[in-house]
């Protein structure tokens, strides 16, 4: 690739295989959802977990936006799941923009990954 | 040919023919035509003649003289050129302008400069396949109205415009019409002795010929003139100053040469293509067309699906290269201007792609495109919330 590509490998990787890419499909005594969207671009996040006993089973993500968006939910996804509950309150967005070479005018996209994971963790706190 | 890419980009700029590269190359180096073309020494008498012959070529190929040509570094000084120097030519007589907001940036914001400069702009709208109605165009040029400009075939989206009706509309009214031909010269036929156009705008590197070369064409009409947007030696005409790059004019010379021996086989190959991938992609669920399904340009196809990121889209079709609707991959950061106003909204022209063809793209080519983009969007729906 040349130099100036917008998009460094991991990028290409978490774009190219979101095995993340879905929704929950196993049985789970709670499923989370969290829907969030930015309205200036028209980007959309949607994340649901499947939690037992604390542990995030399973999660899985469906975007609609640039592939840094779809990249920084592969990411989180693939990190999360079988984590401990806990961790959906911990990922923000400094890690992500750094591993994921994300342009500054993106920051506001990647925010978005961070308000449903929030979300969600909200959800599961007021659901105990 | 080994590329690690499939090219379908050619309404943005095409590949240099091979026959093009061998008259540039026999004017380069100590042994070319390389002299400065103003000199009278015998080196650059021969430039001047290299520079005369591609001057008749390219009037062959526009049906003119070549005295009604100057050679410009491409069509936005060209557009430039035109608009401005015939605006200020005209301006005591009035200041009412007349185009269309589907025009390419250099139209555009030329106008919209000389808005900001006390010009009073009337931007007429197209039809939702960018078309203009000649009757609104009509209704819209005034006593004061000095200039027309609209573009022959849209840059985006292929439409094509009836330059002659509009340059007799013009005609008839006492106002000059100048028409933006990037790209349109060199691929459908134009016939200046016979059209009623005042001023036209080309560029080399939109037919096989060189980047950073154009031509203004200048009717030889009564008021039909403009003043200078430059200043510095006496070249053409006194009209664009600056050293002309003899290497550059024979390149354009020889594509001009080229694309007016072969048009019929060049129209004919980017016809194949252009059906070839929009049969290949028309059943795509949701797919839509931007620009005229039938009467536009067959060299350029422009479709779009609203549930579809633009940016993503244009991801997954790598490694064909293609252009975009898409913010995030245009220069201005909102999505193109020109589908907006066809009546698309943001989502639609944001998932934009136009495939263009030329004389160098294969059916291997298009058969490749149509296979990466129905991945691309089979990727980004499955994917996606939305579908």
């Amino acid at each position: 690739m040349p130099a100036n590509d917008p998009y460094n490998e991991e990028v290409r990787r978490c774009f190219e295989t979101p095995v993340h890419a879905g929704d929950v499909e196993g049985e789970y005594p709670e499923v989370l959802v969290a829907d969030v969207s930015e309205s200036a671009n028209g980007s959309r996040l949607v994340v649901s977990a499947g939690v037992e006993d604390g542990i995030v089973a399973e999660i899985r993500f469906r975007a609609f936006g640039c592939p840094h968006l779809v990249a920084a939910a592969e990411l989180v996804c693939s990190e999360l799941e079988n984590g401990p509950l806990e961790r959906l309150a911990a990922i923000g967005t400094n890690g992500l923009m750094e591993r994921l070479a994300v342009p500054v005018g993106k920051t506001g996209r990647l925010f978005l990954v961070e308000d449903a994971l929030r979300l969600l963790h909200r959800q599961a706190v007021c659901a105990e | 040919m080994n590329r690690d890419f499939v090219y379908l980009d050619y309404a943005a700029t095409t590949p240099a023919d091979p026959r093009v590269i061998d008259a540039m190359q026999s004017c380069m180096g100590a042994g070319g035509t390389f002299a400065n073309p103003a000199s009278v020494h015998i080196a650059g008498r021969k430039s001047a003649a290299i520079v005369a012959d591609a001057r008749q070529k390219v009037a062959t190929l526009l049906g003119t003289e070549p005295g009604r040509l100057i050679w410009t570094s491409g069509a936005t000084e060209s557009n430039n050129l035109a608009i401005r120097g015939a605006a200020m030519a005209r301006a005591n007589r009035g200041k009412h302008l007349i185009s269309m907001p589907t025009e390419h940036k250099a139209v555009a914001d030329t106008f919209r400069a000389l808005a900001r400069e006390g010009f009073d702009v009337t931007w007429v709208r197209p039809d939702e396949y960018g078309v203009l109605d000649i009757d609104e165009l009509a209704a819209a040029i005034r006593e004061d109205t000095q200039l027309v400009s609209v573009m022959h075939v849209n840059n985006e989206t292929g439409a094509i415009q009836d330059i002659r009706a509009i340059g007799d509309l013009c005609r008839a009214r006492d106002v000059l019409f100048h028409t933006d031909a990037a790209q349109s010269a060199g691929k459908l036929e134009l016939d200046l002795n016979d059209l009623p156009v005042d001023l036209l705008s080309l560029t080399g590197h939109k037919f096989y010929g060189p980047q950073g070369v154009g031509v203004l064409y200048i009717a030889d009409r009564p008021h039909c003139n403009v003043l200078p947007i430059m200043f510095g030696g006496g070249q053409e005409k006194r009209i664009r100053p600056g050293t002309l790059p003899a290497h550059l004019i024979a390149g354009l010379g020889t594509a001009a040469t080229l694309a007016f021996a072969e048009h019929d086989q060049d129209l004919r190959h980017v016809s194949a293509l252009g059906n070839r991938m929009w049969a290949g992609i028309a059943d795509i669920e949701g797919l839509q067309r931007n620009g005229p399904a039938e009467g536009g340009y067959p060299g350029i196809l422009n479709v779009g699906i609203a549930d579809i990121e633009g940016e993503s889209l244009m991801l997954a079709m790598e490694p064909v290269c293609v252009a975009s609707g898409s913010a995030c991959n245009s220069t201005s950061g909102e999505p193109s201007y020109v589908l907006r106003a066809l009546g698309r909204s943001d989502m639609e022209a944001q998932s934009a792609v136009r495939f263009s063809f030329g004389r160098m793209a294969s059916e291997g080519d298009i058969d490749i495109a149509i296979e990466r983009y129905r991945f691309a969007v089979d990727h980004c729906r499955s994917i996606s919330p939305v579908s």
